[in-house]
């Protein structure tokens, strides 16, 4: 059975995979109807593979500070879409704005991020459009 | 009942134009990031090397524009004219079973595993650039900065010599202007069946266009052979990037999720 599972999950993949696609399903870990505009301080980049990542200060409803994780597309979607890691690090501690749509497997504060509003106000692509925000084109 | 069906299609018919119009009347979030997709012209003919085969040297983007697509504000109508996968009973029983995180951990592009022949096509979003010379095939991927090279033309190492690889065992060759790559003896973490055999055509119809095309055969798991269709690249104007996969928490997320999905 060893030799039949992985097999037919590759041959599976590679249906499914069209080279213009992220490299794997955003469904498979978010979700893509309970998404929100999320607010508060940008305290960290992290600009690596195989997903980039934006870590926020929040106030929740008492007041209290509670960090939130925002995963990116890669680098090199970053890169070619303008959000360069200057562009990132210009923002950081100050206040910026982040849609976010929440992890399916429980964690609290996670998100996958479609696009962020930088200190600056200019609004900057993050990752896929899995609400259709930005056109017809709509990723699941 | 002819008047309950009239409202029916009346409320139907309001329900449509009314969501049509939202539809036109919607706002979408202008960002700095998307794309809209122009196509490139064919660009005249192919270029060929001192040997008169086609040079298939380039950066090459899939979809039809030379850039990067993964924010287009356009739909994606990449054609799928292709059959389904003609899997055995068994093995589609137990795909069916499977849950969404299952699958994914199974990605070589979600546990950063080299993505192999023929996933460094197939399973890949990035840019690929193709350096060519007479008797030599080389390619690069931007995903996880990997290569392959194959001389041309090319026969399988003999049986004894064989080992399982990432990119197999490949003998290469020209059909006219299409080159032929033709593997065997792919490592089992990536494929996990000894019989397989990927054949994948190369060829380059003009200037701008690349055509990409694998067959599959695996008696393990299909019923029979089967051809994928044609996939476009355009030619890009950019280098490639540094991607190396140095920070992967893909899989300890859909780890979780695998145990959420159980508990549930």
């Amino acid at each position: 059975m060893k030799t039949t599972v992985c097999t037919m999950f590759c041959l599976l993949l590679l249906l499914a995979a069209s080279p213009a696609r992220a490299h794997h399903a955003f469904a498979a870990e978010f979700d893509a109807k309970n998404c929100a505009d999320v607010t508060g301080v940008l305290t960290k980049v992290n600009y690596e593979n195989p997903h980039a990542y934006l870590f926020m200060n929040v106030k929740n409803a008492a007041g209290q500070v509670e960090e939130a994780t925002f995963q990116l597309s890669s680098t090199s979607n970053l890169r070619r879409g303008g959000a360069t890691p200057a562009v990132l690090n210009a923002s950081l501690n100050k206040e910026v704005l982040i849609r976010g749509c929440a992890s399916r497997n429980g964690e609290k504060g996670r998100y996958a991020a479609s696009f962020i509003k930088l200190a600056d106000g200019t609004v900057q692509r993050l990752g896929q459009d899995v609400e259709g925000l930005f056109g017809t084109k709509i990723w699941r | 009942m002819k008047l309950r069906i009239a409202v029916l299609l009346a409320a139907t018919s309001l329900l449509s134009v009314a969501a049509l119009a939202q539809e036109q009347n919607k706002t979408y979030v202008e960002a700095r990031g998307n794309v809209v997709p122009v196509p490139l012209p064919p660009g005249g003919p192919p270029p060929r090397m001192a040997d008169g085969h086609v040079d298939l040297s380039g950066v090459w983007f899939s979809g039809p524009t030379g850039k990067a697509n993964a924010w287009s504000v356009v739909a994606d109508d990449t054609p799928t004219r292709q059959d389904p996968m003609p899997y055995r009973p068994e093995i589609q029983k137990k795909l069916d079973s499977m849950t969404r995180a299952e699958r994914q951990l199974m990605s070589a592009q979600v546990t950063c595993r080299p993505l192999g022949v023929p996933g460094l096509w197939t399973n890949n979003p990035y840019p690929h650039q193709i350096v060519m010379k007479p008797n030599l095939f080389v390619h690069l991927i931007e995903s996880n900065n990997n290569w392959r090279v194959v001389r041309i033309p090319r026969q399988h190492k003999p049986k004894e010599e064989q080992e399982t690889l990432y990119m197999g065992d490949t003998a290469s060759r020209w059909e006219g202007d299409t080159l032929v790559l033709d593997t065997i003896s792919l490592d089992e973490r990536n494929w996990h069946s000894d019989s397989l055999h990927v054949i994948e055509r190369l060829r380059r119809p003009s200037v701008n266009y690349l055509e990409y095309q694998y067959t599959l055969e695996d008696p393990k798991v299909l019923t029979k052979t089967w051809t994928s269709a044609w996939r476009t690249y355009s030619l890009g104007n950019e280098d490639l990037t540094e991607n190396f996969c140095t920070n992967n928490e893909n899989v300890e997320q859909l780890l979780k999720l695998q145990e959420a999905e159980r508990g549930r």
